[in-house]
């Protein structure tokens, strides 16, 4: 037996050794529940899903394609010889893994800028979708090399990996033949293929680099590439290793899948990355997105992951060293920044959404073991992942291997990759030796152990409590100065209870700026203890002449008169280096924070001063973040932090504010002309960092309001003379961003319309600042059409702003406007700021027609993107919630949405995990309360305790199926053995859910029940009180729909009966039986202790049930 | 009569243009020469011993015998400018007939021969005057160092120059304030105006008139206008680029800066981005890149 993976592909026949083989094809992931259930519920359809994925999974040598080797080739097979399998298919329109983009425009494909790409997200390297265009083992975990041949029209180019051998015509000469060799072993899933009429660009610095881009965009492509050779010479000196292939190739594409999908020798990006040298904003962002390219062919290409398990091991790695190339290019302070900000987001989210697990580890399948009960899909394939908490997942790995990095020194980490690339180069270079291979495969272990050989350091409680284990460490800090022993008393407190947060225990580091210096101590955080007495250097007593030093070896003069005269403290920091993924609040006094704001050094300091200098509204914080604002050796992003601060600041001081609005003055210093104050300078950019603060200061100025709460009039008039007077005609690069920005600031000035009855908004009512305001964004977007900006920046902006004015009632809450700027054919950043926009209409509105609107083109938009976007905004901003009631809330949605994450995404994982992620966030993981309520299930809820108890049991059972067992194991993706197959599946062929379930769907129609047992909460084995197991249910069953006591649950069911169908009367003797047979079932169970079910048994249960 | 003819038509010019269906007098004048001269041709012919001759045969002789005319009183007239006179004497068109190879001693003899042919001369028309020249203002006398028969000044409009502006405003806040306004002018007339004839959205059901938008159509390829430059933009970039190279002394500094925006310059080593070194550029030629090779034409298969 031979499984492969496939999807869509119509396949004709298949030989090995040139014999026919007979095969069987089945794609349990087409649709993942096969009954027509009225339940909903998304625990359900999740594990159903699970087990539809692992059921074909690659690593457990699962696939949809099965092949009978004849048995003629047996003993070939056992004395361990080749096989040769060959197989004729056709992929005809496929849906996924494939992207066509055909321009509808006259002309020759080639004319038409034509084009198609390998469409999977090589970045996200986690849905491989090989499956999707050619029967393969789609894992990363088989290697082999690859000889590619592709036929293509003469006009077109076919990039793919490896080496372009030869170009050979057809003979008829209108069609080209590309042959490929790829001599390094490599997984399918690294194996791509873009074709189209691309232009050509051999790199002028690495004649084995060629880049390719659509017709038209060359001189775009040879600017934007000008740099890539700086990052390999980077990559490849940090590494001392060459890149490992022999040749690379860039190729961009229209209406990609992700932004960068990295592959063997080659990565496919979005043709959007690419800009001129007027573009200031999109420079650093294409740069950025190169080197997460590169750093990926070195560690996920080259280096692949030996299962899904390790891949946090190279997603790590390639963050890591993408983080030390952003450190040499873009500057340690843009290196601590992003470090930060990667912190933070990994926080927030692992704090709201519950812990995100690196190293996930799975020991007999069982949903018991389910490591992230938590979460709402399961994390045992990547097929099943959000995309957030993959997004969340990579973020999470390079910090890891940043914690790594501080642990044992950045020489050793750079040796351990070298370790590993030299050894995977060398295994490379072995060519019929397959067994060698293995050594190019990472895995968890073999890092860990190559990393304890290098440094000889063990990192085993790091990696147990980062890697192993999930949650973030989140610690609540607090001091006080004790002036007699001249000694700091610092309180650090943990939650470890809610969701996300994990307990630490070890060192941690507290800096303290004192008088006299600045002073590091590592602190032990232990079981019980709190308190840190942290013994002071310096005499309260200061010497008022003195410069103070700083960390940096700086000596500074300050003005003390702020300080307590009492304390030598200027500022203290926890975990100044980040060296723990946490959240820290800490507290101390305001001019404590100036102070940090003011001197501190490290960016990430000063930015944690300004977001807690926002409590403290005061003259003092005023001046500190102004005198940031001026200074010029800062760090523009702290800067331009300071700017928003500094507005919160101003609003909160509304009442006793001086001067002028803030940052006006400021900016008319900057920026404004010296003869006339009123006037901006003409624009020049050559400054970036001025430049970008030149952009921030009006989008934070406009979020000044006066006492009335509406922006200042002056702000206003002065953001229009802003606009009014910009000047770019001796700039050499574009104020398309700065112009967006400015639209920006208008929006941020409007505040809700004042109301006189709810009058209908016309022109005639219009508010005069709200005209002034519209008249800009009518020019600029009238302008935008004449001479569009780059990436339409401007056109965003103003739908943005349009939506603003709608929302707050200045003019009429329309969709149509943003409708036809979501259409196909429309750039795409344009599309998706339209989509939002539609999306928060159908919020504000609870419009259903515009959801319905959404959902079709999520369900039919040519550009996967778009389609991904759209649910994961309506997942940010969702119409309704779980939680509230909405008249959209109904069950035609209910069934809409199922049936799209059911079947209708079956050709694309990401857009079904994020239809999952949409539904959870409408419905939650049990049954959407919409729906009308199961009668039948409480009953049996009650009287069946004890077959609940049962370890295995799902959460949604069909009466009349009793069938708990079977349906428990193969929810969990165990196959079940001896199951009633389907009489066309032969055996071996892994018995998918669906077709055990449609069976159960046949013989328990209409009545179905739910009980929500969340083995999770429960542990089956011990709860034997059936009291308390009784009174869990009942709190389960307390829902605003089921009114009625507890005690009486039974006979209020029957109350419910109105809904059901003819067929109730018999499906309730099912019930009976069934329940009889659940408990038999489950005594089985405990006399096997806890084996499964014997499938004899099971079988003759269903078998029972279906009779009766 | 031949003569004659030939030393009156040397000093008039014949304009070649008269194909218009116009009778100005001078058009008159001109089409009654040339009718005499399709005479003579016809004479000509007729002496020769034709009967008849096809229209355009006469008309291309009657072209030539004008062509060779006018060679004549061309010439002719350069002879005597030549030697600084304004009207030909008789010794320049013989000098002339003699350059253009014409044996001048046969002439005599030709205009007496016996069957010559007796034309009536051209009908009296007036010959063509030139319009005036509008005439403004004084002409200008001769200063003294000019002696009188020169020619006299043109109307002093040709020459005078007239300041006609006010002194240009420099006052810097006005100038900005003047460029804003006319741009946003400018702009708001181009949009409007495109609104007006094209398709509209609006953002009020009730007035579409006061805030038109002009409507979003989709584009094919909609990434190539989203991406690459508008003409505006380059044209203004060369401009830029142009009028920076006199003070361009802090050039590399901006292309550094280009290199990395926000943060620590540490590759001022490195060549500035975008410009490819000048001596990997020649070598592009023998760069061996797969996709460069030429495509091979397909073997010939021997097997059928």
């Amino acid at each position: 037996m031979i499984k492969l993976n496939s999807k869509q592909c119509r396949i004709y026949r298949v030989r090995v050794n040139d014999l026919e083989a007979p095969f069987l094809y089945n794609d349990p992931t087409l649709e993942v529940c096969h009954h027509e259930s009225k339940q909903r519920n998304l625990n359900y359809f999740s594990s159903a899903y699970t087990a539809a994925v692992s059921a074909v999974d690659p690593d457990a040598g699962h696939g949809e394609l099965v092949i009978k080797v004849p048995s003629e080739l047996w003993k070939q097979g056992d004395d361990l010889k080749v096989l040769k399998v060959y197989i004729e298919f056709s992929l005809d329109q496929p849906k996924g893994g494939l992207h066509f983009v055909v321009p509808d425009v006259e002309g020759s494909m080639a004319e038409r800028g034509a084009h198609v790409f390998g469409s999977c997200d090589g970045k996200m390297k986690i849905f491989s979708c090989h499956r999707f265009w050619f029967p393969c083992v789609d894992s990363y975990s088989e290697l082999c090399t690859w000889k590619l041949e592709f036929t293509v029209d003469a006009s077109m180019v076919a990039v793919s990996c490896g080496d372009l051998v030869e170009t050979i015509y057809t003979h008829d000469m209108r069609k080209k033949t590309f042959h490929y060799v790829l001599p390094i072993p490599t997984a399918a899933p690294n194996i791509s293929l873009a074709v189209g009429p691309f232009e050509i660009l051999v790199d002028p610095y690495m004649h084995e680099v060629t880049h390719f881009c659509l017709p038209q965009l060359l001189p775009l492509l040879k600017h934007s590439m000008s740099y890539l050779h700086e990052i390999f010479e980077f990559y490849e000196e940090i590494l001392t290793c060459r890149y490992p292939y022999s040749c690379f190739k860039t190729v961009f594409v229209d209406e990609a899948y992700v932004q960068v999908s990295s592959y063997a020798s080659m990565s496919i990006f979005s043709t959007n990355l690419l800009h001129s040298a007027m573009i200031i904003d999109q420079t650093p962002q294409t740069r950025r997105c190169l080197a997460q390219a590169l750093a990926q062919q070195f560690f996920g290409c080259f280096i692949s992951r030996m299962s899904w398990a390790d891949e946090w091991v190279l997603k790590g790695i390639s963050g890591y060293i993408y983080g030390l190339y952003l450190k040499k290019t873009f500057g340690v302070n843009e290196y601590r920044h992003w470090i930060k900000e990667e912190l933070d987001k990994i926080v927030e989210y692992e704090l709201k959404m519950g812990g995100v697990l690196l190293h996930p580890t799975f020991s007999g399948g069982k949903e018991k073991d389910n490591p992230t009960p938590h979460l709402h899909f399961s994390i045992k394939h990547p097929h099943t992942l959000s995309w957030e908490y993959y997004k969340m997942f990579q973020c999470k790995a390079h910090l890891v291997m940043r914690l790594i990095e501080n642990r044992i020194s950045m020489e050793f980490m750079l040796q351990v990759f070298n370790k590993l690339l030299s050894l995977a180069s060398t295994a490379s270079s072995q060519k019929y030796q397959s067994h060698m291979w293995s050594q190019m495969l990472l895995s968890t272990h073999a890092f860990l152990k190559s990393i304890s050989n290098v440094s000889g350091k063990d990192i085993g409680p790091l990696i147990k409590q980062w890697v192993d284990q999930s949650s973030v460490v989140k610690f609540f800090g607090s001091f006080a100065f004790n002036r007699k022993r001249n000694v700091l008393e610092l309180e650090i407190r943990q939650d470890y209870t809610s969701s996300g947060t994990q307990k630490y225990v070890g060192p941690i580091k507290v800096t303290v700026q004192e008088l006299d210096g600045s002073f590091n101590h590592m602190l032990q955080i232990e079981e019980n203890s709190l308190k840190h007495d942290i013994p002071c250097h310096s005499k309260s007593r200061r010497n008022k002449k003195k410069k103070i030093p700083l960390m940096n070896g700086e000596e500074v003069d300050m003005d003390l008169s702020a300080m307590d005269a009492d304390s030598p403290l200027l500022w203290i920091r926890i975990d100044p280096d980040m060296s723990i993924l946490r959240k820290v609040e800490f507290e101390q006094a305001d001019f404590m924070w100036q102070y940090q704001l003011r001197y501190e050094r490290d960016v990430v300091a000063q930015e944690e001063a300004i977001s807690a200098l926002e409590k403290f509204p005061t003259p003092a914080s005023r001046l500190a973040l102004t005198d940031i604002l001026e200074q010029e050796q800062c760090f523009y992003k702290v800067r331009m932090q300071a700017c928003f601060c500094l507005a919160k600041i101003a609003n909160a001081m509304v009442s006793t504010w001086q001067g002028p609005p803030a940052m006006k003055s400021l900016f008319t210093r900057m920026f404004c002309c010296k003869s006339c104050p009123n006037i901006v300078k003409t624009n020049n950019f050559i400054n970036f960092q001025s430049y970008f603060l030149q952009k921030t200061m009006p989008v934070a100025m406009a979020l000044l309001r006066d006492g009335q709460n509406i922006c200042p009039k002056d702000v206003l008039n002065f953001i229009l003379d802003l606009i009014k007077y910009n000047d770019n005609r001796k700039n050499k690069f574009s104020d398309n961003y700065y112009r967006a920005d400015l639209i920006e600031a208008l929006t941020n000035s409007l505040t809700p319309a004042m109301s006189i009855n709810n009058e209908v908004r016309t022109v005639d009512n219009l508010n005069a600042d709200v005209r002034l305001i519209l008249e800009e964004i009518t020019r600029f977007l009238n302008m935008e059409k004449l001479l569009p900006s780059f990436r339409n920046t401007i056109t965003i902006s103003c739908l943005r702003a349009i939506r603003q004015l709608q929302k707050n009632g200045h003019i009429p809450s329309d969709p149509s406007l943003f409708k036809s700027y979501a259409q196909y054919g429309h750039f795409v950043d344009l599309r998706i700021a339209a989509l939002e926009a539609l999306v928060d209409y159908t919020r504000v509105e609870r419009s259903s027609a515009e959801l319905q609107w959404l959902l079709s083109m999520a369900q039919n938009d040519p550009v996967h993107y778009v389609r991904h976007k759209i649910l994961g905004m309506l997942c940010k901003n969702p119409p309704f919630t779980k939680t509230t009631d909405s008249a959209l809330c109904n069950e035609a949605l209910v069934d809409q949405l199922w049936k799209f994450m059911n079947s209708g995404t079956s050709h694309d994982w990401r857009l079904r995990c994020d239809a999952v992620n949409l539904y959870y966030m409408l419905f939650g993981l049990t049954r959407p309360s919409c729906l009308p309520l199961p009668e039948l299930g409480l009953v049996l809820n009650l009287k069946e305790k004890k077959a609940v108890l049962n370890p295995t049991i799902k959460p949604e059972l069909g009466v009349g199926a009793p069938d708990p067992v079977s349906l428990g194991v193969c929810g969990v993706g165990q196959p079940p053995q001896g199951l009633k197959r389907k009489a066309d599946t032969p055996l071996g062929s892994p018995p998918e859910p669906g077709q055990v379930l449609q069976q159960q769907d046949d013989d328990g129609r209409g009545a179905r029940y739910k009980i929500r047992v969340r083995h999770e909460d429960i542990d089956m084995e011990t709860v034997h009180d059936s009291q308390a197991f009784i009174h869990h249910h009942l709190n389960l069953l307390e829902r605003p729909s089921t009114p009625g006591t507890h005690t009486h649950t039974h006979t209020h069911t029957h109350t419910h009966t109105h809904t059901l169908i003819a067929e109730y009367r018999n499906t309730h003797t099912h019930h009976c039986r069934g329940h009889y047979i659940h408990v038999t079932s489950y005594k089985q169970a405990l006399d096997n202790k806890k084996k499964p079910a014997k499938p004899g048994s099971v079988r003759r249960t269903s078998t029972s049930a279906g009779r009766g | 009569v031949f003569s004659v003819h030939m030393v009156g038509e040397g000093s008039v010019s014949i304009c070649r243009s008269a194909g218009k269906a116009t009778s100005s007098p001078a058009e008159n004048y001109l089409l009654a020469r040339r009718r005499t001269l399709q005479v003579v041709v016809s004479a000509l012919l007729t002496e020769s011993g034709f009967e008849s001759a096809e229209k355009a045969a006469v008309e291309t002789l009657t072209e030539m015998l004008q062509s060779y005319i006018t060679e004549i009183g061309r010439c002719a007239k350069a002879y005597c400018e030549h030697t600084a006179r304004s009207v030909p004497t008789l010794s320049d068109t013989v000098v002339t007939l003699i350059e253009m190879g014409f044996n001048v001693d046969t002439l005599p003899i030709y205009a007496k021969r016996s069957q010559r042919m007796v034309i009536t001369a051209p009908p009296v028309t007036n010959a063509p005057v030139t319009p005036k020249a509008l005439s403004a203002g004084q002409k200008r006398t001769h200063p003294a160092h000019i002696p009188s028969h020169f020619p006299e000044f043109p109307d002093p409009h040709t020459y005078i120059k007239t300041p006609t502006f006010r002194e240009p405003v420099s006052d810097y806040q006005v100038v900005r304030e003047k460029a804003a306004t006319q741009r946003r002018d400018v702009e708001r007339a181009l949009t409007r105006f495109i609104a007006k004839t094209g398709e509209t959205q609006s953002l009020f059901k009730d007035d579409i008139t006061t805030f038109p938008l002009i409507a979003a159509q989709p584009s094919t390829i909609p990434y190539l206008s989203a991406l690459l430059p508008s003409e505006l933009e380059l044209q203004a970039l060369e401009e830029t680029d142009s009028s920076e190279q006199d003070d361009q002394t802090d050039g590399e500094n901006t292309h550094i800066a280009l290199d990395d925006p926000g943060a620590d310059k540490e590759n001022s080593m490195l060549p500035p981005s975008g410009v490819v070194p000048s001596t990997k550029a020649s070598e592009d030629n023998v760069i061996d890149n797969p996709y460069l090779r030429p495509v091979k034409k397909p073997k010939v298969r021997r097997k059928k």
